[in-house]
């Protein structure tokens, strides 16, 4: 079933053509990582997808609705979620504060005003369950900003799924991740999803094991166009994309 | 430029209306030709931007912080300057009399017109065209636009931002005590214009996009329509027309027309 | 825990004041406590939301025109109706004003208010058969709790039942204001004031919520100016000029806008200070405007960031 369709996407900066004509499908329960060298159109396609940018022309559709022009509040509550490739944090609010603004939201209370927050038990519990899926559970009351990068990008990603989204879409998880915490935080990754009734995942990467190891499929892009959109066993057995897309990517991993 | 609201820009314009009404009345006292009071109005603004330096070097103590503080502390020399004011020409308005009309009266479009004013106007075209001119073609012009552009980029240069600033900053106190000097014949100095001057600029700088020197020169010119249009169908409400533009200004153009620099 | 037995200490010496310390020093007090509520509500916007409004004064000025025109124009004296029509004028004022500013942040914020503010002083100004223009319009001694304390004067009226009141009514505001800045809502607008790009993917509606803080605001700051408006027993235009919103802020800023009881600190230390560098000089605002600098630029946590250098939860 198809959660997420983008129909002939084009976006012009000017007259730079950063996506030409993109089409693409993803259905619940995939994996699907988009991939190919820098100005492809990577970016670009993740912010048409969520609705930040709005297509020149094609469209756009969340679970058969338009996504462009629909502010991040209402995307969220569609379920459609996302994290940034720079990490977005609250500075001054704690891990469980950072949590508890996503659940709240999702749970439709953060508008309350004479509640008292220390009262909130489920949202409290719900953001502690969340942390612990992220292994921060033992840094539930330190500020963000006091956390260690590693940290501080896994807070962004646990707070975006604490909203319960159907579909993430996650800008480089793993950058700025040393090359051996990488496959750590894709596995918390893929099992906060699966614990949390996440369908979809679709990432940003450069790491091609990281690519290979954790897709169910490969989007590759160059100057703006899907060169290949297959699984990764039928991707690997072509030649000629993996020499021109992925070719300088793979050796650099 | 610098991306930094000064509310005290307002109190410079005062001080140099001030400073202007009190060094014509001193110069005229001791026998200056009337017609040459037009140089002495602008000899003192002059003379007022040696207060820039200074001042730069206590706002330079926050340029890295939140603009809220960046204001704060304008407004704490706003509070100090309108004391300096109060002190030393006391509270009422202060004004120097029919001086201007000395260059005579010309008829335009069916009604007298002080050539004073005419001046000022042309004064005031000059200034736009030279600082057009320092902009765009001398070395401290292009220096000038590369930092408002990209600090970072500009130190990396080598560019000594400091210098930057504090000479950016007082061409702009300058500026003001210059133009508050020469408005002081047609009006009264009186410690209320600080404000009006500061909200009526910041429409001016919104409505021509912040940093663009063009929108700055059409900016001003559409608030002084917009202006004179309000007094002149409801004149009652002068001082409420500044404001009633400004609001409308900054909510229907709050990126200006000539800058993508967005709130 | 130490924390919370010095606000009660303070509590209880405030509630003292009058048997203790000279009538002067308790009038004193009173317009602190009016600022206080005020700055509840500025700090609400500013410590919590990260909003700086350099127009709140028009809303302090509000309630002090509420009191001012109820009482001498329709005879309504009970207090406790002028502070209700002072909040619910407030917040009809604000729905509007609060649309278009919360669209901006920043200096924009802080200039649009600004200009709302002066357009208000103008018009308190201008308009002289409806607002008295300059001159003001006289507030009369109101009625508190239906009691009009004939029998005691001025002096006697002011620091016995009438700063009780106020005292009853700043003490109601900040637990009021505690609450909000303890509920979900409040919360969601620190998240805002961190970033608010990264509040709105998370599902917080940025400008939905920041209107809100600025209705809330506006309702304490028009309750502070109907308390302001007695002791003096006039509203005159300059309660909106522009450099009153301006020293809203400073006090904020001396007391510590991170700290819930900041504005409250402030308030009291700002008004004792002014009534000392008064007696001393004419020319207050010279050393007020250096004290804000040097608070600027050393101290912006203010005393309380002296005290308790911690930002609390």
């Amino acid at each position: 079933m198809t959660l997420l369709e983008a129909v002939e996407v084009r976006k012009f900066y000017g007259t730079f053509c950063a996506l030409d004509g993109v089409t693409l499908t993803i259905g619940r329960g995939q994996f699907v990582s988009i991939v190919g060298p820098n100005g492809a159109g990577k970016t670009t396609l993740v912010n048409v997808l969520t609705g930040l940018l709005a297509p020149t022309s094609g469209a756009v559709r969340f679970k058969g609705r338009d996504v462009a022009g629909l502010d991040p509040v209402r995307l969220a509550r569609l379920g459609l979620a996302r994290s940034f490739q720079l990490v977005h944090v609250f500075p001054g609010l704690t891990v469980a504060e950072t949590l508890a603004v996503a659940v709240l939201a999702r749970r439709r209370r953060g508008a309350r005003l004479f509640a008292s927050l220390a009262a909130e038990r489920a949202t409290w519990d719900e953001a502690a369950g969340v942390a612990e899926l992220f292994g921060l559970a033992d840094q539930l009351g330190r500020p963000a900003r006091t956390l260690p990068q590693g940290d501080k990008k896994l807070l962004d990603v646990a707070s975006a799924f604490a909203l319960h989204p159907e579909v993430i879409l996650l800008d480089e998880p793993t950058s700025g991740v040393s090359t051996a915490d990488k496959h750590a935080v894709m596995a918390v990754l893929v099992e906060a999803a699966r614990r949390l009734g996440i369908a979809s995942i679709i990432q940003v990467e450069h790491d091609m094991d990281i690519v290979f190891g954790y897709s169910d499929r490969i989007v590759a892009l160059h100057q703006g166009r899907v060169l290949a959109d297959a699984t990764p066993a039928e991707l690997q057995a072509n030649d000629e994309v993996m020499a021109t897309i992925v070719g300088r990517a793979a050796r650099r991993a | 430029m610098q991306r930094i609201l000064n509310l005290a820009c307002g109190s410079f314009y005062a001080l140099g209306a001030y400073t202007g009404v009190s060094a014509v009345t001193w110069a005229l006292g001791h026998g200056l030709p009337a017609p040459l009071f037009l140089l002495v109005l602008v000899a003192s603004g002059l003379a007022l931007a040696v207060i820039g330096p200074p001042v730069e070097r206590l706002l330079r103590a926050v340029y890295d912080r939140d603009e809220s503080f960046q204001l704060l502390l304008t407004f704490a020399l706003v509070l100090m300057f309108e004391d300096v004011m109060r002190f030393v020409w006391g509270t009422a308005p202060v004004q120097l009399g029919n001086a201007y009309l000395v260059y005579g009266r010309l008829a335009v479009a069916g009604s007298t017109v002080p050539v004073y004013n005419l001046v000022v106007i042309a004064a005031g075209g000059l200034v736009a065209l030279g600082m057009g001119g320092l902009l765009t073609h001398t070395r401290f012009g292009r220096i000038v636009r590369a930092t408002a552009e990209n600090r970072e980029m500009s130190a990396a240069l080598g560019v000594d931002l400091r210098r930057v600033y504090a000479r950016v900053f007082t061409l702009g106190v300058a500026l003001g005590t210059v133009g508050g000097a020469l408005v002081i014949p047609a009006t009264a100095a009186v410690n209320e214009m600080a404000i009006d001057v500061v909200v009526e600029a910041f429409a001016v700088v919104v409505i021509g996009g912040l940093g663009s020197m063009r929108g700055a020169f059409v900016g001003s010119l559409i608030v002084g329509v917009l202006k004179a249009g309000a007094i002149a169908t409801w004149p009652e409400v002068e001082m409420l027309a500044i404001y009633v533009v400004v609001i409308g200004v900054l909510v229907l153009r709050p990126a200006g027309l000539f800058a993508g620099a967005a709130p | 825990m130490i924390r919370r037995g010095l606000a009660l200490a303070a509590a209880a010496l405030l509630a003292l004041a009058p048997l203790l310390a000279p009538p002067y020093q308790v009038t004193l007090l009173l317009p602190a406590f009016a600022y206080g509520i005020a700055l509840l509500g500025l700090n609400l916007l500013f410590g919590t939301a990260g909003l700086l409004s350099f127009g709140h004064a028009l809303f302090v000025a509000l309630g002090a025109y509420t009191a001012a025109g109820l009482t001498t124009r329709y005879g309504v004296l009970s207090f406790e109706a002028i502070v209700a029509a002072a909040a619910g004028l407030a917040a009809v004022v604000a729905v509007p004003v609060g649309l278009l500013c919360v669209r901006y942040v920043k200096i924009y914020f802080g200039m649009l208010t600004l200009a709302f503010g002066m357009l208000f002083y103008s018009f308190l100004y201008k308009f002289y058969a409806l607002t008295g223009g300059d001159e003001g319009l006289r507030v009369l001694r109101p009625l508190l709790l239906g009691r009009p304390f004939a029998e005691l004067d001025k002096v006697g009226f002011l620091t016995g039942p009438f700063y009780y009141y106020a005292l009853a009514l700043l003490a109601l505001a900040t637990l009021a204001m505690r609450r909000i800045v303890r509920s979900p809502f409040g919360l969601s607008l620190r998240a805002i004031r961190e970033n608010a790009d990264k509040a709105a993917f998370v599902g917080v509606s940025v400008r939905r919520y920041r209107f809100y803080a600025f209705v809330i605001a506006a309702v304490f700051g028009a309750v502070g100016g109907t308390l302001l408006a007695v002791p003096t027993g006039l509203a005159d235009p300059l309660l909106a000029y522009w450099t009153h919103s301006g020293n809203l802020v400073f006090m904020l800023l001396l007391g510590g806008f991170e700290h819930f009881l900041g504005p409250l600190v402030g308030a009291l230390a700002f008004i004792f200070l002014q009534d000392l560098v008064m007696s001393l000089t004419a020319y207050w605002r010279f050393v007020f405007g250096a004290l804000l600098a040097i608070v600027v630029v050393f101290f912006p946590r203010g005393l309380l960031g002296l005290v308790a250098p911690e930002r609390p939860a």
